[in-house]
């Protein structure tokens, strides 16, 4: 196995840059059968996203892979990389396993914890395999990156906290109503950011809307775009009752919802919560409100608020996820290292084995006849010998298999018993 | 019972505990694997314990108090698992693991001869016991989620997130298990309530309705009775059913508990005679 990541992601490079190299979805296939063709390269695998592009290959006969990869990144973009070179960065071995897991767990995006970028390594994961691109280690290696996020994501709370206002607002939303599914919402003053935030709450389950502005046609307008009910901005009480999560952003210089008006409505809603998503400045919707049991409000500050403290928590997951993703890592590479022994091994064994018979076979005429007991016994002894000979070299062999030091090891233990270097 | 089996379910209960601790305080989606599996050993141990006597007694073992404690922490624990399943509640276990380890200590600590006492016996009687434990089940599941519910309405109201915010469910999900616990709760403890008063008055002679376990019970069953149809009308929401859930649950103990002490015909205890 030699491993080699060639690589810009938002921290290294600019949009500019980013663009430039990055490769679309529907060219993979084909930049990976380019990559597949350089000499040497034996497995390989690109991930292109909007924030990092990143070509890994496996070329175990190479020396040093770097100039393929090169070659193959110049020659597919059509410029010369030196342009580039502050921007791209290098890993090899280790490195390349280890960043590999952190990407997949989402611990290297821009926002720590974002749900997109498992789906994404998939998906290169995918176009890989078909293109034939993955056929041992490291198809192994992306493999377990992918179980080390998965586990991320279930272990640890890392993804789970909303950090911009529109969705802490649909988060909050989830925490009074559980699932959004069939549940409505109520706008109240048509303006941008309620659409947005309208936008939010309906993508994640919310079914009917309803739409309410000082000027009817707005709320028209922005009913129709939602297949939601325009209501009249007299109306707006009356509709209290049918909403589950009221979203006000109107321009009114004093507060439009009264307690007393929430307070009417709530026997009709049979204590089922209403949430109020205040997002006007000046505030639409009176803070008193929030004392009503089964009403909460949340204005812009109060949002601001919880996505603080989302950030703080996600930043406290994050350090398990790392614990996780290097624990992950560490068995991978233990794993691929004992399995590259292999071959070593059965190589060592095989010689010795060679000098064994080849011993026997001249003895065999100054032994004379022998009895087949006697040539058992021979057999046995000759044997034992071989074994108590082999058995320090390869428990070494096989304890140190993952350290980085390792490789040398098998490369001297190899020179000791005359064995010549694999050729994978 | 068979005490070592229980101390042997206990330890992998207390060692489930320590390792679900992070996963249940820090809200993450899911417990750990490790701990789930010594979650799940211990009550597979704890079954183990309640089935041994099962054979040994050819009946269910309900007969002394320790039996009843071993059998209402498996109901604890399983309900765990199940709730667990079907919710992905991880900070419940802080509540629920604890009181069926204390219950499971408590059962191991009184365990004696397999047999025990030999109070509890009959066909009536052993439905009446069984509803009585799932029923309390039941309606410790209500009180946890009652504390849930506060819990997270106060987080919510506070608009302050802390720790708890995150690690507790929606309020949506603690109300619907309030509501799912009560019923069950509720049809159990019906059914015990009237089991034991026919059993009673085939059985017992005297004045026995002015038992105190007796009336302790049926106080609580009306209060639990008035909760569960204020709920279905929908008059009460949240916070107001959440505390009278809470309130409901310490009557209960204290009758499940305190007033055994006082009450010669529900002790359970060999010192006192049972009239005939």
């Amino acid at each position: 196995m030699n491993l080699i990541l060639a690589g810009i992601n938002h921290r290294t490079a600019p949009v500019e840059v980013r663009e430039k190299m990055n490769i679309r979805e529907s060219r993979l296939a084909t930049a990976l059968s380019d990559l597949m063709r350089r000499e040497g390269i034996l497995e390989g695998i690109i991930l292109s996203t909007c924030n990092r592009v990143e070509v890994i290959a496996n070329a175990p006969g190479l020396k040093d892979p770097e100039p393929a990869v090169r070659g193959f990144l110049a020659d597919y973009h059509r410029c010369n990389l030196t342009a580039y070179e502050q921007h791209l960065y290098w890993l090899r071995q280790d490195a390349v396993v280890e960043h590999l897991f952190r990407v997949a767990s989402s611990l290297d995006s821009m926002v720590v914890g974002e749900p997109q970028i498992l789906g994404q390594v998939k998906q290169a994961f995918t176009i890989a395999q078909q293109a034939g691109a993955l056929r041992s280690e490291l198809r192994e290696v992306v493999n377990q990156a992918l179980v080390a996020g998965r586990r991320v994501r279930r272990e640890t709370a890392v993804g789970t906290a909303a950090i911009s206002i529109p969705y802490a607002a649909v988060e909050l939303a989830k925490k009074i109503f559980g699932s959004l599914d069939g549940k409505t919402v109520f706008v109240v003053g048509a303006g941008k950011m309620s659409e947005l935030a309208a936008r939010h709450l309906t993508s994640s389950g919310a079914k009917s809307i309803f739409v309410s502005n000082r000027t009817y046609e707005r709320a028209l307008e922005l009913a129709a775009l939602f297949h939601g009910e325009a209501v009249r901005f007299d109306a707006i009480f009356d509709h209290l009752a049918l909403a589950d999560i009221v979203i006000t952003s109107t321009g009114a210089p004093h507060f439009l919802i009264h307690k007393a008006d929430v307070e009417r409505s709530l026997p009709a809603r049979k204590n089922r919560p209403i949430f109020f998503v205040d997002i006007a400045v000046p505030r639409d919707v009176d803070p008193a409100v929030n004392e009503l049991e089964n009403a909460f409000v949340y204005d812009i500050d109060d949002l601001e608020q919880v996505v603080d403290a989302n950030k703080k928590q996600r930043a406290k997951e994050a350090a398990r996820a790392e614990d996780i993703v290097r624990q992950e890592a560490r068995k991978t590479m233990r794993r691929l290292a004992s399995r590259e022994l292999a071959p070593t091994i059965v190589a060592i064994e095989e010689r010795l084995n060679m000098i064994r018979e080849r011993e026997m076979a001249r003895f065999r005429g100054r032994f004379g006849s022998l009895t087949p007991e006697q040539r058992e016994a021979v057999e046995d002894l000759t044997q034992a010998i071989q074994n108590k000979v082999l058995h320090g070299p390869i428990s070494e062999l096989k304890s140190g298999a993952g350290n980085p030091e390792h490789r040398t090891l098998v490369q001297l233990i190899r020179r000791v018993f005359g064995v010549p270097e694999p050729r994978d | 019972m068979h005490p070592d089996i229980l101390w042997a379910a206990l330890a992998f209960y207390g060692l489930g505990i320590a390792l679900a601790m992070p996963s249940m305080a820090h809200g993450r989606p899911a417990l750990n694997s490790s701990a789930l599996a010594a979650l799940g050993l211990g009550l597979a141990l704890n079954s183990a314990a309640l089935v041994w006597d099962a054979l040994y007694l050819h009946r269910l073992p309900l007969t002394n108090v320790e039996a009843a404690l071993s059998f209402l922490a498996f109901c604890v624990a399983a309900a765990f698992f199940l709730i667990y399943l079907r919710y992905r509640i991880t900070w419940l276990g802080i509540l629920v693991l604890p009181f069926a380890f204390v219950l499971t200590l408590a059962a191991a600590i009184t365990a004696g001869p397999v047999g025990g006492p030999g109070a509890l016996r009959g066909l009536w009687l052993t439905i009446h016991v069984l509803a009585m434990l799932l029923g309390y089940t039941g309606l410790f599941l209500t009180f946890v989620a009652a504390v849930m519910y506060l819990a997270q309405s106060g987080e919510l109201k506070s608009k302050r997130p802390r720790a708890l915010y995150f690690s507790l469910p929606p309020l949506e999900v603690c109300d619907r298990l309030y509501d799912q616990s009560l019923i069950f709760g509720l049809i159990c403890l019906t059914t015990g309530i009237l089991t034991g008063f026919l059993w009673a008055s085939r059985d017992w002679s005297g004045f026995w309705e002015a038992d105190p376990k007796i009336l302790a019970s049926v106080f609580t069953w009306i209060v639990y009775l008035i909760l569960g149809s204020t709920r279905i009308r929908g008059h009460w929401g949240g916070r107001r059913s959440a505390y009278i859930a809470i309130f409901g649950f310490a009557a209960m103990m204290i009758t499940f508990l305190g007033v055994s002490f006082l009450s010669s015909q529900h002790g359970y205890f060999p010192t006192i005679s049972r009239t005939r």
